[in-house]
């Protein structure tokens, strides 16, 4: 499975893919050759890179799992140095978090998720650690952290504290609440935050057991994006003015700002809105339907025209007139009736055909894909998706690419998810010009 | 539930950057609607007759504009510019020298129709910086598809994973996720855009796919398929890929649910120490993740019992107390009760001076301690701002106004 996937996958190297793709349809033939390509496991130092939008930006991630290390993923991606400071024996959490690998210190989620970094320990419940972690926090641009509020404040590593230590430091801290009301103080996690944030109660079928929705880190993913964005608009700020500032993301916050009008409709009108199944209280039909090979389909129909052209696809096009189903309001009234005759069509014919004739007519449609289904899409590779890397001792592993696509400065992915302390020695050699011997202490100690 | 701490407008991040938004629904425009809450100032360009189709998506007020509009078309201002018409390409060229940033979301090749190439945009303006946000992205065989936030989380892999395990695949949550998904990646690229372009005076432009960000969002799918051939299907209500007990669990009360994730050893002790059953997490029975997940049905079923036993309030504050990682799943009623999202003032009233009424949208996000962001008003009428703009903006006289309006080129 893993050449099999490993022919699929592209090159890291998103310019050369963008001709690629540019290149018309050659794909078969060019991506055996960008996968034997040497520029694949080139190594960064071998060759100045070209320069990114966050060259020169140094970003500490003391974060754990997910959702603060999603900010410095991104920023990684495009140029900044990521350093990942974690506790001497245990490391981040993540690295046990999901598939477990050979290397007993990386899971699969970890090797993709902690991609671009280099890894730093530093044990902070120590003094000593503490007083080595301000010498690297002068020395940064971005401090990225989540744990508990107040965990920080015990270690001697409030806002104060490091804000002398570097008035131009930004601070992003993500937390299941945030850093202030009530709640702050309580454990949250990206599930958890789905569930108090308002998603996941609206995942299922009416009345029935609210689900996962999709996957259970995603609210972590938002809480990251946000939480790069603030750091851009901080980095901004700081160049104009020279001071840094804190930024506060509490998870459930970033999933609760994505429920389009919720609050907006319970505000005005008191709706509560439920769970919807498979469907959608906006429009009609809007959702999933089996096909005759028990596979899936969605279809949306946002507007009129849509329906329009679903009706078309159907050979029925009667059905998109104004005496029947033309109007989103008529659809709306008679929800079942619409969707029945949706789902007797989809259901009569295989996925194949149910997509071709959409997309003859140009309904917006797409097949429920797993991820088999995924590893064999043309789109999926043409757009380079699926970035394969050889990482020693594991062979290949294929990880999502870099999102979004810049044109002048598109993104990469350097290396996987670190081993633990990997870069401790450079690190406190080089950027804290520490001795050798004063290194092989603090080694003694524990302290890194 | 009134935002404080405003900043002066100079002082915001994004103060003095110019974005025009000439896309529609959410995806692309809600980056644009990030940067205006940062203080920068966004010129929504919409078709003269109807507008945005995101005026008519969601609940309608007596405006005619939806909330949905109104929440999300915050702090813009509307001009109208028909750009099927030549005189309209040429007023929007114009409003092109002097943008910082352009939010499109066209299907590929509708700009290029227009006369509008990004070869010809960057002609005009070699610092700007262009957000294209399509289903499929301007590249690869899916380009011309349509493509709407529904399709990209079946096409991105998320829309599979959600539902009962063999049940029907249920939208996951709310229909729009990937729209908001991806004007978030789109924003983060905007942004470094703009970084790389002051120091080196150069634009560009960033190619958003809605399917690529709901797929950059599944942590270990893809390379779990690749090495071991795992194809992750639906888990229902719980989640025991990584981790038991995780997920939803019913309390006493009709409806009433709690979420509950024990990511790690500790946290399992936690709960089992909530439930008032310490042993539970001692190594000969369920104290370590590996025999958790072994024994997941016996895990949950304990945990569903207990739950099962109380009310809402009851496992939660058990949960709380030992600090178990709980939560409740809020409706929407729920979260106008709560104290949390007071306290973080999470839901900003606004008085909507057309509506004569206050409508409530969920405040700006990320919270910035020195430069907060802000709302000054919803989403605008269609053309509120089309005099000031091309007069103030473009140097228009009142008769080539009239003119182009009477033409109906705006």
């Amino acid at each position: 499975m893993a050449a099999k996937a490993g022919k699929r996958a592209k090159s890291t190297n998103r310019q050369q893919e963008q001709e690629e793709t540019s290149m018309a349809d050659g794909q078969a033939q060019t991506e055996t050759t960008v996968l034997e390509d040497p520029e694949l496991s080139r190594s960064p130092e071998h060759e100045p890179e070209p320069k990114l939008p966050m060259s020169g930006v140094r970003v500490i991630d003391l974060g754990t799992f997910l959702a603060g290390p999603h900010a410095a993923s991104v920023l990684g991606e495009f140029g900044a140095e990521v350093l990942k400071v974690e506790h001497p024996i245990a490391g981040d959490p993540m690295r046990r978090f999901g598939t477990p690998t050979k290397r007993h210190d990386a899971t699969l989620a970890w090797l993709s998720e902690a991609r671009n970094r280099k890894s730093v320990t530093i044990d902070l419940r120590q003094q000593e650690g503490v007083q080595l972690f301000l010498k690297l926090i002068a020395k940064a641009d971005v401090l990225i952290e989540n744990f508990r509020p107040g965990t920080m404040e015990e270690w001697g590593l409030g806002w104060p504290v490091l804000s002398e230590a570097n008035p131009r430091l930004i601070f992003l801290r993500v937390s299941g609440y945030g850093q202030t009301g009530p709640y702050r103080r309580r454990s949250g996690f990206a599930h958890i935050a789905h569930a108090f944030g308002g998603l996941s109660y609206l995942a299922g079928f009416p009345g029935e057991t609210p689900v996962v929705p999709g996957t259970v880190p995603f609210g972590d993913y938002f809480s990251g994006l946000y939480g790069a964005i603030g750091i851009m608009m901080a980095l901004r700020h700081r160049d104009k003015t020279g001071r840094g500032q804190v930024i506060d993301i509490a998870i459930y916050e970033s999933v609760f700002r994505q429920l389009d009008e919720i609050a907006a409709s319970y505000g005005l009108f008191g709706k509560v809105r439920e769970r919807e199944g498979s469907g959608s209280f906006v429009a009609v039909p809007h959702g999933h339907f089996r096909t005759q090979d028990d596979k899936w389909v969605a279809i949306a129909c946002t507007t009129d025209k849509m329906f329009e052209r679903l009706a078309e696809a159907m050979e029925r096009p009667e059905l998109a007139s104004s005496a029947l189903y033309g109007q989103q309001r008529k659809r709306l009234a008679a929800r079942n009736e619409v969707n029945q005759i949706v789902i007797e069509w989809v259901g009569s014919l295989p996925r194949e055909e149910v997509l071709n004739r959409c997309l003859a007519c140009e309904v917006p449609v797409g097949k429920l894909n797993n991820i088999a289904d995924i590893f064999e899409d043309e789109h999926f590779r043409a757009r380079g998706n699926l970035v394969s890397l050889e990482e020693p001792g594991l062979g290949e592993v294929v990880v999502p690419g870099v999102v979004p696509t810049l044109s002048a400065t598109p993104g990469r992915i350097t290396n996987l998810g670190p081993p633990l302390g990997n870069a401790t020695y450079e690190i406190m050699r080089e950027l804290l010009e520490l001795s050798a011997d004063e290194i092989k202490r603090l080694r003694q100690r524990k302290i890194i | 539930m009134i935002m404080t701490n405003q900043t002066h407008e100079d002082a915001l991040p994004l103060s003095g950057i110019r974005v025009v938004d000439v896309a529609t629904v959410i995806a692309a425009p809600y980056c644009a609607g990030i940067l205006g809450e940062f203080g920068a100032e966004v010129l929504k360009v919409e078709h003269p007759m109807g507008g945005d189709i995101c005026r008519k998506y969601g609940t309608p007020t007596q405006r005619g504009d939806t909330l949905a509009w109104l929440s999300e078309a915050r702090n813009k201002k509307s001009v109208t510019i028909d750009l099927h018409r030549r005189e309209g390409v040429e007023v929007f060229k114009r409003l092109i020298e002097k943008a910082d940033v352009l939010c499109e979301n066209f299907r590929p090749g509708t700009l290029e129709k227009w006369g509008l190439p990004w070869e010809a945009l960057h002609e005009i303006n070699p610092g700007l910086i262009m957000l294209r946000v399509t289903g499929y992205g301007q590249t690869g065989p899916y380009k011309d598809r349509p493509g709407f936030a529904r399709i990209a989380h079946a096409v991105g892999g998320i829309a599979y994973l959600s539902g009962m395990p063999k049940g029907t695949p249920v939208t996951p949550g709310s229909t729009t996720l990937g729209d908001y998904l991806t004007g978030l990646y789109g924003c983060l690229g905007v942004l470094m855009a703009l970084r790389y372009r002051e120091q080196t005076g150069i634009g560009q432009y960033i190619d958003a796919a809605l399917y690529e960000s709901v797929f950059r969002c599944t942590d270990e799918l893809a390379p779990a398929y690749a090495m071991f051939g795992m194809v992750r299907e639906r888990h229902g209500p719980t989640h025991n890929d990584f981790a038991c007990p995780y997920g939803h669990f019913p309390t006493k009360e009709e409806g009433k649910w709690v979420a509950i994730a024990c990511a790690t050893d500790k946290l399992f002790a936690r709960l089992a120490e909530a439930m008032g059953r310490p042993e539970l997490a001692s190594s000969s029975l369920y104290g370590e993740q590996k025999t958790r997940l072994e024994n997941r049905h016996d895990v949950n079923e304990i945990v569903r019992d207990w739950c099962g036993s109380l009310t809402r309030d009851e496992v939660l504050k058990r949960c709380y107390a030992t600090g178990a990682p709980a939560g409740p799943l809020n409706n929407i009623a729920d979260i106008f009760g709560d104290r949390q999202f007071h306290a973080r003032r999470n839901l900003v009233s606004i008085d909507d001076s057309d509506l004569g009424e206050t409508v409530i949208v969920p405040a700006v996000i990320p919270r910035l301690s020195e430069t907060p962001g802000r709302i000054r008003h919803l989403g605008p009428k269609l053309g509120e701002h089309t005099d000031a703009v091309l007069t103030e903006l473009l140097g228009m006289s009142t008769e080539e106004i009239g003119e182009l309006r009477k033409k109906r080129v705006i």
